[in-house]
């Protein structure tokens, strides 16, 4: 059985020049748009797969992370007779980082992950060599389409999970534990401010990590080789360098935010 | 945007190759191979498996740039062109795949229109009649309806013919096209191959291993073996010219010029046997 040796001594040449590619790869991507435009009905279709297709995970994820942080806030908040802030710390947590965090990784793990299988099999079955013959562009027919997708569907994405994690959040603590009504909304609203917490938190910080994912799922499903070993290897490549990525920028991007 | 090295077509030759040299992964693919392929003809490209033949198709589609050595398409040089002139040009060419490579999310109907509407703005009805022209011309019209994953490996390969045929390009590069083909279907595609080069005048290169297929359509013959060409003529005397090539691979030889077993060390030392043996 012949099985290629891992080449172990030289693993940060190989992902300094895997980040190489994929930035080389992101020019080529962009250079694509303008010729993607006459493309715009596979766009619309890939923005149904990635985003809306996505939405049941992202609404269930959300409800459910606005339920457990509320209950866990109104324990902790209990102890300093501060429960009535628990309504305006879960939507400042979710605004700020909880939700485009969990939104991207959800994203990785259900879009991405199926943006680079699609690819790496349409690789492996001669399917963009074909597109290729045809003389079709598949860097604008296959590829810009599912990032500029991704792109745009994150940010909704997003805001669909911090809807239904504040919702989460209602549901436990005013319906279940006695929370004020009132008090639950005023203090959120006092204090969740549009530009800090709903531009800058949700709508930029998804919409960074909507490229990132897309173009991590988009390369590497260009560049698995074509052997179904490849393109599950890709995959899981897809979903680890994603989650890497997603963190690594979170910790930037609030660094500079802030 | 620069034009191509160009040179006056050659009424009889479409594609012609000089001191073509490809190395991959080290391995020497061709070696200053020389080909010139007839202006209207039919033309098979045979050889062991491993010795390049859809390479050099690949090289003849500009998919492949070459370490040396030209290709000149109807008088171009595709390693000059640039991408939109690589696409241009591959709109006269049809290619047939080994796999097929038909696109997964489209039924078969939309398979075939595919070209269709990516480069052309004709009305919806004159798509449906060209698409179902060329089903029909592979016998596949009644299968316009199915996906991909619906359709045997032969009925496949028809799909992809009638695709690579639907612009009616001056070039068409098939690549195993008998490969998985029952009797019946074979018998029609050799038919609609014939067809197609004597009515529309479009040139053919078959890659193929299959010598009672191509001497049935094939006018010419290239024996590919070690980066060159070995041997070259009509199919029906190529295979009986008597050199070491054509008797080794026509008549199926495991002994010749060209090697059945790959590289590779002692063979009883890799079983063990060495050390007893002493």
């Amino acid at each position: 059985m012949n099985v290629r040796e891992p080449q172990r001594n030289n693993v940060v040449t190989q992902s300094l020049a895997q980040i190489g590619a994929c930035g080389l790869f992101l020019v080529t991507l962009l250079a694509a748009i303008p010729r993607s435009f006459r493309y715009v009905r596979e766009t619309i279709r890939q923005l149904w797969f990635v985003g809306a297709m996505s939405l049941t995970i992202i609404m269930v994820c959300g409800l459910f992370v606005g339920m457990v942080l509320m209950l866990q806030l109104y324990h902790v908040l209990s102890i300093f007779g501060g429960t009535s802030a628990s309504g305006m710390v879960v939507a400042l947590s979710v605004y700020r980082e909880l939700g485009p965090v969990v939104t991207a990784l959800l994203f990785a793990g259900r879009a991405g992950t199926s943006i680079t299988a699609e690819i790496g099999l349409m690789r492996a079955t001669d399917q963009i060599d074909a597109m290729e013959m045809m003389a079709v562009d598949p860097i604008a027919y296959v590829a810009t389409p599912r990032f500029l997708a991704g792109l745009i569907a994150m940010p909704l994405l997003c805001c669909v999970f911090c809807a239904m994690a504040v919702l989460g959040g209602h549901l436990v603590g005013v319906t279940w534990l006695g929370i004020d009504n009132g008090t639950f909304w005023s203090n959120m609203t006092a204090e969740v401010d549009v530009h800090t917490d709903i531009v800058n938190g949700v709508l930029l910080k998804s919409l960074a990590f909507g490229a990132v994912v897309s173009l991590i799922a988009v390369f590497q499903g260009f560049t698995t080789p074509p052997t179904s070993e490849g393109v599950a290897y890709a995959t899981t490549r897809t979903v680890v360098a994603s989650s890497i990525a997603i963190l690594a920028l979170d910790f930037v991007l609030t660094a500079f935010l802030m | 945007m620069t034009q191509p090295d160009r040179q006056p077509p050659d009424d009889s030759t479409l594609v012609r190759i000089r001191g073509l040299t490809t190395v991959l992964n080290g391995k020497t693919i061709f070696d200053a191979l020389d080909l010139d392929i007839p202006r209207g003809k039919i033309t098979a490209i045979m050889g062991p498996s491993g010795t390049g033949k859809t390479t050099l198709l690949k090289h003849i589609t500009g998919q492949m740039r070459p370490d040396a050595g030209e290709i000149r398409v109807n008088g171009e040089n595709v390693a000059d062109m640039s991408r939109e002139q690589l696409y241009k040009m591959r709109e006269g060419i049809g290619y047939l795949f080994q796999n097929s490579a038909l696109l997964t999310d489209f039924d078969v109907f939309e398979n075939v229109a595919f070209p269709l509407r990516q480069h052309t703005q004709l009305p919806e009805v004159l798509i449906r009649n060209l698409v179902l022209l060329k089903l029909q011309a592979v016998g596949l019209r009644g299968a316009a309806g199915l996906m991909p994953n619906e359709l045997s490996g032969g009925m496949a390969r028809r799909v992809a013919l009638a695709r690579a045929i639907v612009f009616d390009p001056m070039l068409i590069l098939y690549d195993e096209p008998f490969v998985g083909l029952d009797p019946v279907a074979l018998n029609q595609v050799l038919k609609l191959i014939r067809t197609l080069n004597q009515t529309l005048g479009i040139t053919s290169v078959l890659v193929a291993h299959e010598l009672e297929a191509v001497k049935q359509i094939a006018e010419h013959v290239f024996l590919i073996a070690n980066g060159k060409v070995v041997a070259q003529g009509d199919p029906k005397t190529i295979a009986n010219d008597g050199s070491p090539w054509t008797r080794q691979f026509f008549g199926g030889e495991a002994d010749g010029p060209v090697p059945f077993q790959y590289p590779a060390g002692d063979y009883a030392e890799a079983l063990g046997f060495s050390g007893a043996a002493k």
